[in-house]
């Protein structure tokens, strides 16, 4: 195995938040809408239409080059790429050939504590295909069924060269590629809905100097399949390689469920999709100023922030790392830091508790009933000792169901923090009695009983004494016990 | 006349263009596109060395369209004229998909 | 009504004889109807006749309109639509059996335009299949006949447009041009053709046959009312990427004719050559002569590469075909034939069964030009000696404001003359084709009669510039005084 060279490539195609299709007025919200409700002569193809490039499309292509520091050719030329297939209604689709939107670009990571930089061959931008429907909805017998509501939604085609070298690598590229394209709002990347889809080139070669033959792996769904399933290639080649055998260059689909790949296409040719100019889309010309306008809305990408976050707020680069992952929880994160700056006890809570409850309703910190502001205050309550890190997790677990205010919570449910010593003394000299030999353990230097001890009485009022005051009562009754 | 172009290679296009040929057909056809390709020998004639391709004849930049929807009111009438269709979907011959 | 009374009429005459009550809108669109319904069955210019819906439009405009304001350009002017470009509700079936049951759900820009103005759609006319022939013999329903000899074709691929005109079953016609596709017909049946620049008139809504060629133009027996009809047809479509950002075209633009005697007039020696017919040379001639009289000056000029200007041609055009008509796969509209049970047989018996035989040549012509391996050696090359081509117009354009050739080297043939050699057939374009390769102007006009067939001559413009051309077209149809035709073939 170590005697390999692993070599990977990957090609991200990414869904573009338009509002309407690539080359027409048709909405893309598809998602649960009714089969061929989102059409339009052009996204169908009918005879006599003509596609006609959506701006915002382009500026998003555009957009998605340069933050990967691509080279922006000066002219955008389309082209058609041709096949039959039942979910493309022309018989082509309009793609980018030779003369893509952006060339030449690189994406950094962190990996294993190295920065890794990858190069970017191309960006370049396509429209997406129907649906096929296999299943379902009483379709006849030996049957299939076309959905053109996604055909025609823009998708921007990002293309790495060979330059990674592990499964593990490649799917910390992808990571960050999806988390550029989240950072600067072209796409929502997700992966599970489609939005964001991966294919690999992988091969394997007893020597770095000479590629092995390169196999296409297709129908990875997520970040996790993506990485089984280049690990899974990858032994598969070495094993034939060991074995004597040779390998063909091929496209294989990554079969989720038995968790192996299998062959595509047989030896079949190859298919030759005749591309050329696409005559009824005239070239555009960019202007500087425009490329620069576009340009000017490039926001801090993840790992620029990751460095602030862990310089500017001290937090440890692991933590930084999961807080910069999704743009939104970083958000969410400075937002809160505005009015309560501790980052690290703030970036735990988040990582930890906040987490912990969007992961519970199944939903992401936008659709979040607690805003930044809500989680300070929280915060600043515990920090003043007005309610205990404990009582504050069952607030905040109320703050999520209901929205309400931290403080409306602890005032409605009558919980703060019994700070009344007299009541305090009570339950501390009762804790003291129950527990004679943790008294005598802390009297002989055993510091751990004395924590033992304050969490007793914690227990005792439901955690709704304040730990400060306990502590102090009950290091003056031990004084006295000695 | 010299065959440039070879019945293997018509198939082949014909297998492209999804159309289907007896052997006469194919012969004929392959004959027909031999004798237009015989013509464009003549374009050998020219130095071309440096001359620019026009794919396209452009008076300007092209227009874009707004990011902003339309509902196409006639959808339905694609539907009603399918060859086939069950429920809202367009029904084709069983896929196995590549 | 007769339509035999409305011989010479103008649109404005039309609308002088409305304006007066001489006529109702209906009665005179009952005329042209009568008209279509006597002789079209020997014609075969019509594919559809839009009958019910056109008297209903006629009774909407009488009801909403009132003579005593402006009436609008073309209003209650019955006009005959090419069947290749969408009229929603009507069949737009190109010439093909794959699209014989299609009825399109839209408008093409030039319906939506034309309507506005007051148009009535009469009818979707005959053609060659998706635009793919110069007789109109290749139309899957039958062959159009020439008005003035049965025997004989139309001309195409506009073929049903021209001879409809020609035949007064309708006073104007929309037709597309490819390669000559209205100039040709327009010649062989003695009408007025417009080619307009690329991209000055929306091809939203025209069925491609080459984008980077096609051009929808109007069809006319006079050069006023081609005049008045592009004027409504022209100028930008945000739905069409390769429409111009240009102004429609206006008629105040046409020069005076003081102006267009100062107009020099070159005459391309490629086209004089002794590939044309001596009675049609002969025509042109007369006409040059007639304007040599009338003190225009006339050059002889060169345009070195319209010997490869058709062989270009027929690599580009069909290499765009081959791609523009894969969307006929009998998946969501049109002709769909299973032979078996799987994809790949629905595909192919549809595709096989539903295009004609020349369509097929060119598809697989073009497929084979733009295949892996021969992308440089055709297309690409194709390309190239388009953008030669364009230069020899732009030179010669600076020497000289028109250019004057005749249309075709032939007479109208016999049907059937031609179909057996089809690239006899495709050499019947020679003149039409290098300006289309170019993207220029260019209108075809009857210039007299040789043997009873009508011969046309051809005048091409810089891009944009039809107001030239139609001031000289206009200026030599007054001088030729021929009458508009009216061939009396069915008595
Ligand atoms: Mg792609
Ligand atoms: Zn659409």
């Amino acid at each position: 195995m170590d005697n390999y060279y692993v070599t990977i490539g990957l090609e991200v195609h990414c869904q573009l938040l338009t509002t309407t299709k690539m080359f027409c007025r048709c909405k893309t919200d598809y998602f649960g809408k009714a089969p061929n409700t989102l059409v339009c002569p052009v996204c169908l193809g009918l005879p006599g239409s003509l596609p006609v490039l959506n701006e915002q499309a382009l500026r998003l292509a555009i957009l998605t080059a340069q933050a990967l520091n691509c080279r922006i050719l000066p002219r955008v030329v389309f082209h058609r790429k041709n096949y039959f297939y039942p979910d493309l209604p022309k018989g082509y689709q309009i793609s980018q050939y030779d003369l893509p939107i952006g060339v030449e670009g690189k994406i950094e990571f962190d990996f294993k504590g190295n920065r890794e930089a990858v190069r970017i061959k191309r960006v370049h931008a396509e429209e997406d295909a129907g649906k096929l429907v296999h299943e379902g909805l009483n379709l006849p017998f030996g049957c299939s069924g076309v959905d053109f509501n996604r055909c025609g939604i823009p998708l921007v085609e990002i293309v790495t060269e060979p330059d990674l070298h592990s499964p593990e690598e490649a799917r910390e590229c992808l990571v960050m590629l999806r988390n550029v394209v989240r950072y600067i709002g072209v796409s929502d990347g997700n992966m599970e809905e489609g939005s964001l889809r991966c294919d690999a080139n992988v091969s394997v070669s007893p020597s770095p100097e000479k590629m092995g033959t390169k196999v296409e792996v297709k129908n990875m769904n997520s970040f996790r399949s993506v990485f089984r399933a280049l690990r899974y290639e990858v032994d598969r080649q070495v094993e034939l390689l060991e074995k004597g055998e040779s390998l063909y260059q091929e496209t294989r689909h990554w079969d989720e469920a038995r968790g192996i790949t299998l062959s595509a296409r047989g030896k079949e040719e190859a298919e030759d999709y005749r591309y050329f100019p696409d005559p009824d889309l005239l070239p555009i010309t960019l202007e500087d100023s425009f490329l620069k306008e576009i340009k000017a809305a490039i926001s801090e990408l993840p790992l620029t922030r990751k460095e602030r976050l862990m310089i500017e707020h001290e937090l440890p680069e692991n933590e930084a790392n999961i807080l910069v992952q999704d743009k939104t929880l970083a958000d969410f994160f400075e937002e809160a830091l505005k009015e309560f700056n501790q980052p690290r006890l703030l970036c735990n809570w988040m990582l930890t508790e906040v987490l912990k409850n969007l992961n519970e309703a199944g939903i992401d910190i936008t659709e979040s009933k607690v805003s930044p502001q809500q989680l300070a205050e929280l915060l600043r309550m515990i920090d003043k000792g007005e309610i205990s890190g404990t009582i504050a997790k069952g607030v905040l677990e109320e703050m999520f169901t209901t929205g309400l205010d931290a403080r409306e919570i602890v005032s409605k449910k009558g919980i703060s923090l019994i700070s009344n010593e007299k009541e305090l003394e009570k339950v501390v000299l009762e804790v003291v009695e129950k527990n004679p030999q943790s008294v005598a353990d802390y009297l002989s230097g055993k510091e751990k009983a004395l924590h033992f001890l304050i969490g007793q009485v914690m227990k005792e009022t439901k955690g709704q004494a304040n730990p400060e005051i306990v502590k102090d009562i009950l290091l003056k009754k031990l004084a006295s016990e000695e | 006349m010299e065959r440039k172009v070879s019945l293997a290679e018509i198939k082949t296009i014909a297998k492209l263009s999804k159309l289907s040929f007896s052997e006469q057909e194919l012969a004929n056809f392959s004959e027909d596109v031999n004798s237009v390709i015989s013509h464009f020998e003549k374009l050998n004639r020219l130095d071309l060395q440096g001359v620019s391709p026009t794919s396209h004849i452009s008076w300007g930049q092209p227009p874009l369209n707004p990011d902003e929807a339309v509902v196409w009111e006639n959808r339905d009438w694609v539907l009603e004229q399918a060859p086939e269709v069950c429920g809202r979907l367009i029904v084709v011959p069983k896929i196995v998909e590549k | 009504m007769k339509v035999e009374l409305f011989k010479d009429f103008t649109i404005a005459d039309y609308h002088k004889w409305l304006r007066e009550e001489k006529i109702s809108l209906p009665e005179l669109i009952e005329a042209f109807l009568e008209r279509i319904k006597s002789i079209d069955p020997d014609l075969h210019a019509f594919l559809e006749i839009n009958q019910q819906a056109a008297l209903t439009e006629a009774d909407i405009l009488v009801k909403g309109d009132s003579f005593d304001k402006e009436l609008a350009p073309l209003w209650g002017i019955p006009i005959a639509i090419k069947d290749n470009i969408c009229v929603q509700g009507l069949p737009t079936t190109c010439g093909s059996r794959i699209l014989r049951n299609y009825r399109s759900p839209y408008n093409a820009t030039v319906i939506e335009r034309l309507k506005e103005a007051g148009a009535i759609i009469i009818g979707k006319t005959n053609m060659d299949e998706f635009a793919m022939g110069s007789s109109t013999e290749n139309s899957a329903f039958g062959p159009t006949r020439n008005p003035f000899d049965l025997e004989r074709v139309a001309g195409g691929s506009s073929g049903g447009s021209a001879a409809s005109v020609a035949a007064l079953e309708v006073p104007i016609s929309l037709g597309s041009d490819t390669g000559g596709s209205i100039r040709q017909p327009a010649s062989f049946c003695g009408v007025v053709g417009l080619r307009p620049t690329y991209g000055r008139v929306s091809r939203y809504g025209l069925v491609s046959f080459a984008s980077s060629l096609d051009q929808i133009g109007p069809i006319a027996r006079s050069v006023d009312d081609c005049t008045r009809v592009f004027e409504i047809i022209s100028g930008k479509d945000e739905q069409d990427s390769t429409c111009a950002p240009y102004p429609p075209f206006s008629r105040n633009d046409i020069p005076t004719e003081e102006e267009i005697r100062k107009l020099k007039i070159g005459l391309p020696r490629e086209y004089f050559s002794g590939e044309v017919e001596k009675g049609v040379l002969e025509l042109i001639e007369q006409s040059i002569d007639l304007l040599r009289k009338n003190n225009l000056e006339t050059i002889e000029v060169r345009l070195p590469h319209t010997d490869y200007a058709l062989e270009a041609y027929y690599i580009v055009s069909p290499c765009e075909a081959s791609s523009n008509l894969a969307r006929y796969d009998g998946v969501l509209y049109g002709f769909r034939e299973k032979e078996g049970e799987d994809l790949e047989s629905m595909y192919l018996s549809s595709r096989t069964r539903g295009f004609g035989e020349e369509v097929k040549r060119r598809i697989i012509l073009g497929t084979y030009c733009l295949s892996s391996g021969y992308y440089d050696e055709y297309y690409l090359k194709g390309m190239k000696v388009r953008t030669l081509v364009r230069h020899d117009f732009e030179q010669v354009f600076e020497e000289c404001d028109l250019l004057l050739t005749p249309v075709s080297p032939c007479l109208p043939f016999n049907l059937g003359e031609k179909t057996k050699d089809f690239y006899q057939m495709y050499l019947t374009d020679i003149f039409t084709i290098p300006s289309a390769m170019a993207g220029l102007p260019a209108l075809s006009m009857n210039c007299g009669y040789c043997d009873h067939l009508p011969v046309g001559l051809q005048i091409i413009g810089p891009p944009f510039r039809e107001e030239l051309i139609l001031g000289l077209a206009g200026f030599l149809e007054k001088r030729l005084s021929l009458t508009p035709p009216f061939p009396n073939f069915h008595q």
